[in-house]
């Protein structure tokens, strides 16, 4: 099988037009000042090829946000097929492919779920090269390079793009319009590893992950986590914007009409109050703290499970999309490791604006400019000193 | 005390159907006009036995009834009379929107003035009119469902109507709006636009309305469940909104005083 090619970038119009002819194709589409998110694109011009991570990662083409799972009537139950068509998610990035490779073992256990592998039987995955910025550490995850999870990877080379071609689906591809393609030559797979060279050592943010699952075992009592889950929110934005949070509610829904209705699925967060609660009222995750740390110890540790599988992918999601700035993955395992590292929690307004600040968003403080100074100096203390959580889990 | 009808279905003389009367307290009528929408889509189903505010008489029906649709909180004594009087005669009880449920904006502005205060500044000192501080449906009697909203959610409605009408509870979650938000893949305002959003804290159902059109949430379908108000008090105050700001926009739909115990003790008065 041929392993490789190269498409010249000015034409590729006609190999997004050769993606058409696939399937519906769905890329990264700027909806606001800084986010993306995959949508449906026509044309092009449409794809913000610019676009480091999206609101929502791609599991949602395979794992719906909600969806009718069986139907029923006073005749019986039906199972829902899901509808599928043809489709082309393109400009995946290399810690997202890693991270649908996650929810493939997932999905794919037994028992497989119908509904997730046949949209991705029916999807054809092309991946994109990128540039970290400071929320990246797929390096450190070591999910940095695109490994089995794709059909094709286009990786930008300059004038050109260098393919590499993963399965039979994507070779086909190539083949139906192969005047499109170049065979690559030695200067085009010198430019790929000179790519891959430059951007390895790219990343802003990094730390050594070997030890991670132990450092986790041995920080279970750490105070940061009662220091991180006292300012939690638990809104759960966490959990949908993570490439492998798997986890769903299940709702029947009664008509009206008498004898008639349906059970759905959709997305649930174990960061919700009600998420570990049982019959009898009693809560494994009682609080904030609780949750905080359980969500964190699936993503760098891993549960005791068949799969043991660590889902942190290095996508820097999660850590953009908090609110309160807790999700700050590479700090916490700094800390936690005993090396250099800045917090949110760290002692705020600590006189002179030290690199640790006092506000929970990475974005906050530069928008908003003068005012969060101004707000720091409202009261007295200039912060809310927030109680310890938990009392009432001791309950 | 109020009369607890909670066994056999009541059978009503002027139809094999169940039963529902839909009445309005203190509110907006909000909720009462969303249940007037979807009248058509009830009525094949069920028997309306009384709803004064669809009606052209005030016919204030007092059969008794399977499921009991009110709105609005208990302000005025009247209410609270009503309300006994409909809790006796119901075998399931709806609180219907953000008064019946939490108590409003009427409650929260309960908090900032006395009642009788407020009462004289607006009717004088010799006004017939008589008031009571605005409570929500559950601190005067049992309540079965609390489906809350500003205005309620007609999906929703209807599959509580459904559920009820084969006996049992609907299952109604309050997670927050972010949820609902992140579900439709929206950006954050809170995050992006640095705007006050109460997404966090607030009871989803709406569908994250506001945030969709690039507006901060201001918490109208009352608090999700157990709400993080210090966490959010100490992230609203980074972003430079005041104490003051952020307590008045927590208090203003009528979360229960508990609620910010904990955020008053850490905060030193001014």
């Amino acid at each position: 099988m041929q392993r490789s090619a190269v498409l010249s970038k000015n034409r590729f119009p006609d190999f997004f037009d050769l993606l058409k002819e696939f399937g519906a194709v769905f890329a990264p589409r700027r909806v606001s000042q800084k986010s993306f998110s995959f949508k449906q694109v026509d044309h092009p011009s449409e794809i913000a090829f610019e676009a480091l991570r999206t609101i929502l990662p791609p599991k949602k083409f395979f794992f719906q946000q909600r969806e009718t799972i069986i139907s029923y009537d006073k005749d019986g139950v039906k199972e829902v097929k899901p509808k599928v068509a043809p489709q082309v998610i393109f400009g995946l990035h290399p810690c997202d492919l890693t991270g649908l490779g996650i929810m493939d073992k997932i999905y794919a256990a037994d028992p497989p779920d119908p509904h997730y592998l046949t949209r991705r039987k029916a999807t054809l995955l092309v991946g994109l090269s990128c540039m970290p910025d400071k929320h990246c550490f797929c390096k450190a995850m070591g999910t940095d390079s695109p490994t089995s999870d794709y059909d094709l990877f286009l990786t930008d080379i300059g004038d050109d793009y260098f393919l590499q071609i993963h399965t039979a689906a994507g070779q086909s591809l190539i083949e139906s319009q192969s005047e499109l393609f170049g065979a690559a030559s030695e200067i085009n797979k010198q430019g790929f590893k000179d790519f891959w060279t430059t951007r390895d050592q790219a990343f802003p943010s990094h730390f050594e992950s070997e030890n991670l699952p132990a450092i986790m075992d041995l920080e279970w009592d750490n105070k940061i986590w009662d220091d991180l889950g006292n300012r939690c929110l638990s809104c759960g934005n966490c959990t949908p914007v993570c490439p492998t949070c798997y986890c769903f509610d299940m709702v029947d829904v009664a008509s009206l009409h008498a004898q008639e209705g349906e059970r759905a699925r959709e997305w649930d967060s174990c960061q919700f109050v009600g998420f570990a609660k049982v019959a009898g009222g009693t809560n494994f995750r009682p609080g904030p703290v609780d949750r905080l740390k359980f969500w964190y110890r699936h993503k760098l540790h891993g549960f005791e499970d068949p799969h043991g599988l660590q889902t942190c992918v290095g996508c820097g999601r999660c850590t953009e999309s908090c609110p309160s700035g807790i999700d700050d993955i590479v700090n916490v395992v700094l800390r936690l490791q005993g090396k250099p590292s800045v917090l949110v929690t760290d002692t705020p307004k600590a006189g002179g604006g030290s690199s640790a600040g006092g506000c929970g968003s990475s974005a906050g403080c530069g928008a908003a400019g003068g005012t969060c100074g101004d707000a720091h100096d409202n009261s007295q203390s200039g912060y809310l000193q927030i109680e310890r959580r938990g009392d009432d889990s001791d309950a | 005390m109020f009369l607890v009808r909670n066994g056999e279905k009541q059978v009503n003389e002027c139809s094999p159907l169940p039963s529902i009367a839909v009445h309005g307290l203190t509110g907006c009528a909000g909720e009462l006009l969303v249940i007037l929408e979807n009248l058509e889509k009830l009525i094949p189903y069920v028997w309306v036995s009384s709803f004064p505010f669809a009606q052209s008489r005030n016919d204030d029906d007092d059969r008794p009834v399977d499921i009991a649709f009110i709105e609005g909180s208990v302000s005025q004594p009247h209410d609270l009379a009503r309300l006994m009087k409909i809790r006796a005669q119901a075998r399931w009880l709806v609180a219907v929107g953000n008064c019946a449920v939490w108590g409003c904006v009427q409650r929260g502005g309960c908090r900032k003035e006395p009642v009788d205060s407020m009462l004289t500044a607006t009717y004088g000192a010799d006004s017939p009119i008589q008031a009571l501080p605005s409570t929500p449906l559950d601190q005067h009697v049992r309540v079965d469902v609390k489906l809350s909203g500003c205005p309620i959610n007609s999906t929703q409605l209807l599959a509580v109507t459904a559920s009820l009408l084969r006996d049992h509870l609907p299952y109604i979650t309050s997670k927050p709006v972010c949820l609902e938000c992140k579900l439709r893949e929206n950006a954050c305002v809170l995050i992006e636009n640095n705007l006050p959003c109460l997404g966090p804290i607030t009871a989803g159902g709406c569908g994250a309305l506001c945030p969709t059109y690039g507006a901060a949430c201001y918490g109208c379908w009352g608090p999700s469940e157990e709400p993080q108000m210090e966490a959010m008090a100490t992230i609203l105050q980074e972003k430079g909104y005041a104490l003051d700001e952020v307590m008045g926009r927590l208090f203003a739909f009528g979360a229960p005083d508990e609620l910010f115990d904990r955020v008053k003790r850490s905060v030193p008065q001014a």
